[in-house]
């Protein structure tokens, strides 16, 4: 059986775990499913073992023999969903988009997915932060290096318009404040600000500006153009 | 420190009659636990924080605590909208005096980044600690940002450049929150000032582009 310590938590966003048995693997799932909504609900520091495994239906036991502490499980959590965002992510776009387009549809599938589980987007931008900063280096090497390689050419390198780390806090901000006022149900309403964030840095203010405007025009019509 | 009777009597004496007004007693009282509040949680984390540590940094009793506040909780967000009020002070003086938008907001951004410059650990109290407190950081935030995004507007007057995006003011506040945030949770808070350039670049681009914006960086 796999453990995770805390120290692990960017390797295990760039290494996906072992395949165990598909038993021991919901078990997985559903610890970390539970530990999600429970640090969503009372915070991380206000969760407990007997929480977690309330909620996941397991016994003690079992959630220690999937992880060492509530530190390590709840590490693995965030890893593990990072991990589902970027595959979502590099799913959205087809080989011949163009790097702005790709992006915009990365960032519409990403912002849906979290639309989807607002208890995952607060702690994803609230709660993980607060307990390790840290966590936002991980983010940073799950979407900056990705979006990157989108326009290097042969040689490999990007040239950056704007700081990508800035505009990568700044997504977070807005992602946070609309968790904050109650509509992290709405959160694709944001998707033109956070498209022209993501496309900034290496595409440029005027691509990040078109981008912005196909992404506020998929918004209104609830399809992006050019998709499926 | 003498035991003698004239000491013991003034001791027991009510609140009110050893020369300093009452409200006055409370007041530095308050002051001493909100200045306590800061301290203790900036370095402890909120979550370890007691009212029993808060009392000791204070050298307040218990019983003035609960007369003051409800709970822990209570008392750091007193410190918090105490020190967030003396920002949008300082940073209004500046932003919405005489002069071009762009001169204005870059002086705004300096204000705002010694502010947290100043004092490392009121900058984690007030950027950090807040998102730990659990459900009652929601509403606080959301309030705060709103405040922040609408001040940002009144300093907006005719001679600012319209954005091309509908919520580009909220990029700018989120720009600002997330470059200091990152600088203050990396125990960088000291050498804030020195992003002034790049900060005030990376704020104007979506109003003026990216030529203008350099050029009003570098100003």
């Amino acid at each position: 059986m796999q453990k995770h310590r805390s120290s692990e938590i960017a390797a295990s966003v760039l290494q996906p775990t072992t395949p165990l048995d598909i038993g021991a693997r919901n078990q997985r799932r559903r610890i970390i499913d539970a530990i999600v909504d429970s640090c969503a609900e009372k915070t991380y520091a206000a969760t407990t073992i007997t929480d977690i495994v309330g909620r996941a239906r397991i016994s003690r036991t079992t959630f220690y023999k999937h992880f060492e502490d509530k530190r390590a499980c709840f590490d693995a959590a965030i890893g593990y969903c990072i991990e589902q965002l970027q595959e979502a992510a590099a799913a959205a776009h087809a080989v011949e988009d163009t790097p702005d387009d790709a992006v915009r549809k990365g960032a519409a599938v990403v912002i849906q997915a979290l639309a989807e589980r607002p208890g995952l987007a607060q702690l994803l931008t609230g709660d993980a932060i607060a307990v390790d900063p840290r966590v936002i280096e991980c983010y940073r090497k799950a979407t900056i290096p990705a979006i990157e390689g989108l326009w290097s050419g042969s040689d490999g390198s990007a040239k950056a318009h704007s700081d990508p780390r800035l505009a990568f806090g700044q997504a977070q901000v807005l992602i946070l404040n609309q968790i904050a006022i109650g509509k992290a149900d709405r959160l694709p309403e944001l998707l033109p600000e956070i498209v022209y964030l993501a496309v900034n840095p290496f595409g440029g203010h005027e691509a990040a500006l078109r981008q912005s405007q196909l992404a506020s025009e998929s918004a209104i019509s609830g399809v992006a153009p050019g998709e499926r | 420190m003498s035991d003698s009777p004239e000491d013991l009597r003034r001791w027991r004496l009510p609140r009110g009659r050893h020369g300093l007004p009452r409200e006055l007693v409370e007041r530095s009282q308050r002051e001493r636990l909100l200045a306590a509040v800061v301290k203790v949680t900036a370095s402890k984390g909120y979550e370890s924080t007691t009212v029993g540590d808060i009392l000791g940094e204070a050298g307040v009793g218990r019983e003035s605590f609960y007369e003051l506040f409800d709970d822990k909780l209570a008392c750091m967000l007193a410190a918090h909208k105490l020190l967030v009020d003396d920002l949008v002070e300082r940073v209004r003086e500046v932003y919405l005096d005489e002069g071009a938008w762009t001169a204005r907001m870059r002086r705004a951004l300096a204000v705002t980044l010694d502010w947290f410059s100043a004092d490392p650990e009121t900058a984690r109290f007030t950027l950090v600690e807040l998102t730990t407190v659990g459900p009652a950081f929601r509403p606080i935030f959301q309030a705060e940002f709103a405040r922040a995004v609408a001040l940002f507007e009144e300093g907006m007057d005719d001679g600012a450049p319209k954005p091309e995006l509908a919520k580009a003011n909220s990029l700018a506040v989120g720009a600002i929150l997330a470059r200091i945030y990152e600088e203050v949770v990396l125990g960088r808070a000291a050498k804030l000032p020195r992003l002034l350039p790049d900060l005030t670049y990376e704020l104007l681009v979506p109003y003026v582009g990216e030529e203008r914006a350099r050029a009003a960086a570098q100003a």
